[in-house]
């Protein structure tokens, strides 16, 4: 009976000290990300013995934060997940949900070797950081090239009056085309595709939230310049509320406002159009300094690792790990073709042959380093979603002046920070 | 005697072992969410740590929110166009049904696909036959000279939510109305037709209050199915314009899974559900009649 417990017990030890640590690491449920991490993590696990990734897609749901919440509520959250926007992870970060990477050992260099020290300061939350930037997807305006020739214009529309310039003469041509799509729908999220990086745009990468003094930012000079140029728009009807489907590649519009996961898209359905493109950043005010770079919006997203992981130190040295490898940008790149979150795209000869053979590609990436990601308030969504019911919508219908507009917003802004 | 009382306990016996499965299912499934829905709606929780106490300050909350009472006028609203529009027409599609002499199988299962039909893809077809650019828009310009703003207008755009719904599930209330039709005796309209009764009298006092259960099954099932209107503003609309698509069901879901607040949502649910269940009682004693033939 004793010999049976020894051996029992020798074995439950053997058990214990070859057995591997367990990270669970969830990915963005997308094919071409999948093939990505497919590789990254299988090259992982084969050079790791003690540490093995359970790696898969962040599991089916409405969303990936309805999917990530019901995890993090029933205790099943992963040790490291990506997918992250910035308004999410600020919110886990309120909630004591994310694990606090900058004051880890080896943050200062992974930050420093990818290059993205200035990305990084606006990721950060209360001063801390929580979420590394995956990548970073800036927003240009599309503006069909060959439309614009006919119409007398070698270079693309640069300023507001410029855009007016050219709605006028659409206008007077044929009414049932237009010159822009100035807004692109009226969920919360698709503030970020147009009055965010308009806003970016004309305020030099200002926020429109201070987050210092919990009050919208939109009532200033800034504010009102956007507000201005999308009422015009509307009132002068050289936009409208619904353009349809595919309306910049059916010539129903000359311009709109997309991100690099278009570019694929557009070459795959619209070929012909696809040739005819040409990108420049988000309209400005007529006084914007032709010399001065123009901010955009970034959608990006990252990679965090959650504060109810067993093996923290161990993800951490997963998250290190990934980073360090020096194809993890370029084959990322290959993989996802959106540009990872790091400054030295352009300079990088790692990038070099992608940009190459990739010139729209090539274009979004000058604009990483100018791309600013949304406000890291928890209110993310409150804070769009009243942007679009009493800034953007009251001027698309014309109910209200845009400065009426910008004042009730406002009000209803601070009182959410507040 | 004893013996009989030993087969009764054993049936007993096995009746409970039966019926547990589905009492086991309903405490896991229906008992516990219930019971942490109200555990929630009577604390602040943000789906990390414990939930804490906090009084009734989410009932508070909803009854000062503008934005959920517009959600329930909104509803209530929706209830205006849809339900004449779905009793209507199902009692149209009902009739037809009756009179057809071949191929009623395949025209009831004709209609019954809309049913079944996934509401994302038929939601993303009708934002595409709706737009501004859309085939029926160019259509009424080529024909009439006019375009409506199917989704862009506030009133249009419940209205064309109602439409769709309506279309779902015409074919699956008409059949609940067909079947109520079946069950009145050829007999009646015979004895009315000799006391010499008009089409429309015969309609009006003896089909129409004999249909008086199946017209209450579907009013419960529109006014239950209106609370739970969720995938068509969702997809199509995005509650807009100006929040008039906006339902109770998505904001509770915005609120639980994007603004993280599944203890105000959970209190919104539990209001919603009194309001409808309120509803449905008025209904039922305002329509229903105790309907028999003998």
């Amino acid at each position: 009976m004793k010999n049976k417990f020894l051996v029992l017990f020798i074995i439950i030890l053997t058990t214990i000290s070859f057995s591997k640590t367990k990270i669970v690491f969830w990915t963005a449920p997308n094919p071409n990300q999948e093939a990505f991490w497919k590789e990254m993590v299988s090259r992982y696990n084969s050079q790791n013995g003690d540490m093995e990734i359970e790696w898969s897609t962040i599991p089916a749901a409405g969303s990936s934060e309805e999917a990530i919440l019901t995890a993090v509520a029933s205790g099943r959250a992963p040790d490291v997940c990506t997918n992250i926007f910035s308004g999410f992870s600020a919110q886990l970060s309120e909630i004591g949900a994310l694990y606090e990477m900058s004051s880890l050992p080896g943050f200062g260099d992974l930050v420093k070797n990818r290059k993205m020290e200035n990305i990084m300061k606006s990721w950060e939350y209360d001063g801390k950081s929580y979420i590394i930037p995956l990548y970073s997807n800036s927003v240009l305006m599309w503006w069909r090239k060959d439309i614009l020739k006919e119409l007398g214009w070698d270079n693309p529309p640069r300023t507001y009056s410029d855009i007016y310039k050219l709605s006028e003469q659409i206008s007077t041509k044929d009414s049932d085309k237009f010159s822009i799509r100035v807004i692109q729908g009226r969920n919360w999220n698709d503030r970020w595709f147009d009055y965010i990086t308009y806003f970016y745009a004309a305020g030099q990468g200002e926020s429109y939230v201070d987050l210092d003094r919990y009050r919208a930012n939109i009532s200033g000079t800034t504010g009102k310049e956007v507000a201005k140029f999308i009422e015009t728009m509307f009132k002068n009807k050289w936009t409208a509320v619904d353009l349809g489907d595919a309306a910049f590649y059916k010539g129903y519009i000359v311009g709109s406002l997309k991100g690099p996961w278009e570019i694929a898209y557009a070459k795959n359905q619209f070929p012909d159009v696809y040739n005819n493109i040409v990108l420049s950043p988000a309209p400005v005010p007529d006084n914007y300094p032709a010399d001065k770079p123009v901010y955009t919006f970034a959608d990006s997203k990252g990679l965090v690792i959650f504060e109810t992981s067993k093996h923290k130190k161990e993800a951490w040295e997963f998250v290190k790990w990934i980073f360090n490898q020096k194809d993890f940008d370029s084959m990322w790149l290959e993989y996802t073709q959106m540009p990872p979150a790091r400054e030295d795209l352009l300079e990088n000869p790692l990038f070099e042959n992608f940009f190459k053979e990739n010139p729209y590609a090539a274009e979004y990436a000058k604009f990483v380093k100018y791309a600013i990601p949304p406000a890291q308030t928890t209110k993310t969504v409150d804070i769009q979603d009243e942007m679009t019911v009493s800034l953007i919508e009251p001027m698309m219908y014309g109910t209200k002046t845009s400065d009426d507009a910008i004042k009730d917003a406002a009000k209803k802004i601070n009182k959410l920070l507040w | 005697m004893n013996s009989k009382s030993t087969l009764k306990r054993r049936d007993a016996r096995k009746g409970a072992a039966f019926s547990s499965i589905y009492v086991i299912y309903s405490v896991i499934f229906w008992g516990y969410p219930f019971v942490w829905l109200f555990v929630l709606a009577f604390s602040k929780w943000k789906y990390f740590g414990s939930p804490k106490f906090n009084g009734i300050y989410n009932f508070l909350k909803l009854f000062n929110d503008p934005v959920f009472w517009k959600s329930f006028l909104n509803i209530m609203n929706f209830m205006l166009y849809f339900i004449p529009l779905v009793l209507v027409g199902s009692l149209l599609f009902a009739m037809g049904m009756k009179r057809l002499k071949y191929g009623k199988t395949f025209v009831g299962l004709a209609f019954l696909l809309a049913n079944i039909s996934s509401g994302v893809a038929y939601s993303i077809m009708f934002s595409k036959m709706f737009s501004e650019n859309g085939p029926l828009n160019q259509m009424l310009d080529k024909l009439f000279g006019v375009r409506i703003p199917w989704f862009t207008n506030p009133q249009w755009a419940l209205f064309s939510i109602v439409i769709i719904v309506v279309w779902k599930f015409v074919g699956y209330y008409g059949l609940i109305i067909y079947s109520g039709l079946n069950s009145i005796p050829k007999e009646v309209y015979e004895a009315a037709k000799i006391d010499g009764a008009t089409r429309w009298e015969q309609f009006r006092f003896i089909t129409l209050p004999l249909l008086n259960p199946s017209i209450v099954m579907i009013l419960v099932f529109s006014i239950t199915l209106s609370f739970g209107i969720f995938t068509e503003p969702y997809m199509i609309t995005g509650g807009g314009p100006l929040r008039s698509t906006l339902t109770p069901m998505m904001l509770m879901y915005t609120t639980a899974f994007q603004k993280m607040d599944p203890a105000y949502s959970a209190t919104m649910s539990i209001l919603v559900a009194l309001m409808s269940f309120g509803i449905i009682w008025l209904t039922r004693k305002i329509v229903e009649r105790d309907v028999s033939l003998t």
